[in-house]
């Protein structure tokens, strides 16, 4: 039987504009959740929504009802789109939806591949599923096990493999070059020549990072006042940019200057009195706003767009050269889920099959006590010992195979088989009536791990 | 024994540095490095402390324990920098200097020297142990100095590989390179003053040419040139760095080779 199913929508299926229409706020998603509940055939959810994939994951797997309650849940969040939300939409079932989140955790499912942020999205993700104060919690515990050990996945996949080397947007590589400058950013100041897009996300990233203050400075004020508000900072004027270049400790250039606007020489005169530290310049402008020359000054930084775009190129060449060893983690931890789920279904068949034939070395004992009325008790133990020891090593090569037999994906074959040589239907129909399923204590007898993966 | 356990652990350091350097920093490699080699200096601490306590004797006379002594001090400079997160990573540089050091030292054999000499008191005790804290400063300086300017190397050539990613930010090179010349230079400035005032008080020779008074004036003025680069236009960073590197190469390179054109029996160290 499959574990669980994955219904979604990410950038690989669907443009931004229909992807957005499926995100859910954290809020939203609690609601989502909750109406799940009342969906009888959801037994446990989680809800992964970012701005590259909105993803429910329930179980049980391979049940249509399910998968379609799931459906029904995003198609609500969407709304009306044109064509329908179907086509959007991808469906996984049982080890395909195992291998995805893993690969999803890794970062080899991402837009950029080997980001870091997916794996704190998926551990959010559990936890809300994990947390409804007053209901019981809608990761249950093959959720729990699979999200702790896609977690754990992630986690060795970007420790042991370069795929999250190296920075891979200019963002980033403006963040690890300014870190590897200066340290930390507390206090660093920043300065902006122009309004383009890249460098305000250059900024984001780098206040995140503790910059002290931001100076904009554009040819039309009003720009630079816009930008400046939105993103915390104070416009200067063109013609102030001299004077605020001496306090600068990183500046980012994205004017569409047909010319060159820091020039040698103008930087000297600039920095002349200034007893500042390092600079680094991003020039993200083409033409350049900075003459290259500026590089060649004490204490400059200076990476234009080719710079960036070199070191980009080959940062992603070496996160793709990772994959196949990435990849070969996801199999190592889908095959030891799949093994812990399969080992799931074989705990009751082992604890029949034991059962069964204690009863049947009871039941001969009985007998055999009556004919041997005279034995003395010492000698009834060593026997019943005798009886007992036998049963184990009668039962321990089948226990073994059966085990064996999750493992090489033959499990559900054997369990069949054994249940029907063994005539266990009708002695799991018998005990069934008696009394609870008592899974786990048993399974802890026989040596096979159905307690849920510990925190990782 | 103890002192080949030492050797152990530092060795064991250093592997995980290097497998730290080839990830690029990534995973815990640096950390356990660097827990490695404060288990190597525990070890090797316990190991002289036994040597006092045995032979009632501080090991800091003899060819042997002074070598162990110094490789000790450089060990605890890099503890002293567990606090500094990337900057922690000097260690690279630190420990194979451990390592060769310790490895002489065990090599000569760790054993007390066989005569005690009049001024061997307290105060040669404190001199002895000044002038090597103020070596290990310079030792720990150099370290950081080497990084420092392979790391504008790579920023320079604009490669982000994993050298780069490995060395640490060049503020945090800069800043404990030049904490560890300050330290350096107090500590061997009051070296010399004991020693100077000892050459008065026994006696002794205060030539310039006498090979020990050359070199350790040469170490002295080299603190000094390093810390004074640091003044004046320019990447006075860069230029301490560089200085830090050439000036522990001096030391070294001067050292051996006093040892071995001197004819003075007894030369320090």
């Amino acid at each position: 039987m499959s574990p669980v199913s994955v219904v979604g929508v990410s950038h690989l299926t669907a443009p931004v504009e229909i992807r957005e229409r499926f995100a859910f706020a954290p809020g939203e998603a609690e609601v989502a959740l909750g109406a799940l509940r009342t969906e009888t055939e959801v037994q446990e959810a989680v809800l992964l929504s970012t701005c590259n994939r909105t993803e429910l994951y329930v179980c049980p797997g391979g049940n249509e009802g399910v998968q379609e309650a799931a459906e029904r849940v995003l198609a609500e969040k969407a709304g009306d789109v044109v064509g329908g939300t179907k086509q959007y939409l991808y469906r996984h079932d049982g080890e395909a939806t195992v291998r995805h989140l893993y690969r999803v955790a890794g970062g080899l499912d991402s837009l950029v591949l080997g980001e870091a942020e997916i794996q704190g999205q998926v551990k959010d993700a559990y936890e809300l599923a994990g947390r409804n104060p007053g209901t019981p919690a809608l990761a249950g515990p093959i959720l729990h096990r699979l999200f702790q050990s896609a977690l754990a996945a992630g986690g060795r996949i970007r420790s042991t493999t370069p795929i999250g080397e190296g920075a891979a947007s200019v963002a980033s590589v403006a963040v690890d070059l300014a870190r590897k400058i200066f340290g930390g950013l507390e206090g660093r100041q920043v300065m902006i020549l122009g309004a383009g897009s890249t460098a305000e996300l250059v900024v984001e990233a780098l206040a995140r990072d503790g910059i002290r203050g931001l100076v904009v400075s554009n040819r039309s004020h009003e720009r630079a006042a816009e930008l400046a508000s939105r993103l915390s900072g104070r416009a200067v004027h063109f013609d102030e940019m001299p004077f605020e270049l001496a306090r600068t400790d990183i500046l980012i250039a994205s004017t569409s200057a047909p010319h060159p606007l820091v020039t040698r020489d103008g930087f000297r005169h600039a920095r002349k009195d200034s007893q500042s530290g390092p600079l680094l310049i991003l020039d993200l402008a083409i033409p350049r706003d900075v003459e290259p020359e500026v590089g060649n000054e004490a204490n400059v930084f200076l990476y234009n767009v080719d710079h960036l775009h070199e070191i980009l190129d080959d940062n992603l060449l070496k996160r793709r050269e990772s994959v196949p060893e990435a990849e070969a983690i996801v199999d190592q931890y889908a095959r030891e889920f799949l093994q812990w789920y399969g080992a799931r279904d074989v705990v009751p068949v082992i604890r029949s099959l034991r059962a069964r034939w204690n009863d049947v070395r009871e039941r001969e004992l009985e007998r055999l006590w009556r004919k041997l009325s005279h034995l003395p008790a010492n000698d009834r133990d060593v026997v019943e010992a005798f009886s007992k020891q036998l049963l184990n090593k009668l039962l321990h090569d089948p226990t073994k195979r059966l085990k064996q037999g999750i493992g090489n994906g033959r499990g559900v074959d054997f369990i069949d088989a054994v249940r029907y040589l063994h005539d266990l239907e009708t002695e799991e129909a018998d005990r069934s009536e008696g009394s609870g399923t008592g899974d786990d204590e048993e399974a802890e007898g026989i040596g096979v791990d159905v307690t849920p993966a510990k925190d990782q | 024994m103890t002192h080949a356990v030492a050797l152990l652990l530092y060795v064991g350091s250093l592997i995980l540095w290097f497998r730290s350097l080839l990830s690029g920093g990534r995973g815990r490699g640096a950390v356990m490095a660097f827990a490695l080699a404060a288990a190597g200096v525990a070890v090797h601490l316990l190991a002289l402390a036994r040597f006092t306590t045995e032979f009632g004797q501080l090991p800091l006379n003899g060819l042997g324990p002074s070598l162990s002594t110094v490789a000790l001090i450089i060990g605890i400079g890099l503890v002293a920098t567990l606090g500094l997160g990337e900057g922690r990573r000097v260690g690279i540089v630190l420990v194979p200097v451990v390592i060769l050091l310790e490895a002489v030292a065990v090599s000569l054999g760790i054993e007390p020297a066989p005569e005690m000499l009049d001024w061997q008191g307290a105060w040669f005790a404190f001199h002895v142990t000044l002038a090597f804290a103020g070596l290990g400063g310079l030792a720990v300086a150099f370290a950081s100095g080497l990084l420092y300017l392979v790391q504008l190397h790579e920023l320079n050539t604009k490669r982000m590989g994993r050298l780069f990613q490995f060395t640490p930010p060049l503020a945090t090179l800069d800043r404990l390179g030049r904490t560890a010349l300050v330290a350096g230079l107090i500590t061997f400035t009051l070296a010399l003053i004991l020693a100077w005032l000892w050459t008065i008080n026994f006696g002794q020779s205060s030539d310039l040419w006498n090979p020990k008074v050359f070199w350790a004036v040469m170490c002295w003025f080299i603190f000094v040139a390093a810390l004074g680069v640091r003044m004046g236009d320019g990447v006075k960073e860069r230029r301490s760095a560089l200085a830090s590197v050439v000036g522990f190469s001096l030391i070294v390179i001067s050292y051996l080779g006093l040892r071995l054109v001197s004819s003075e029996g007894g030369f320090f160290l």
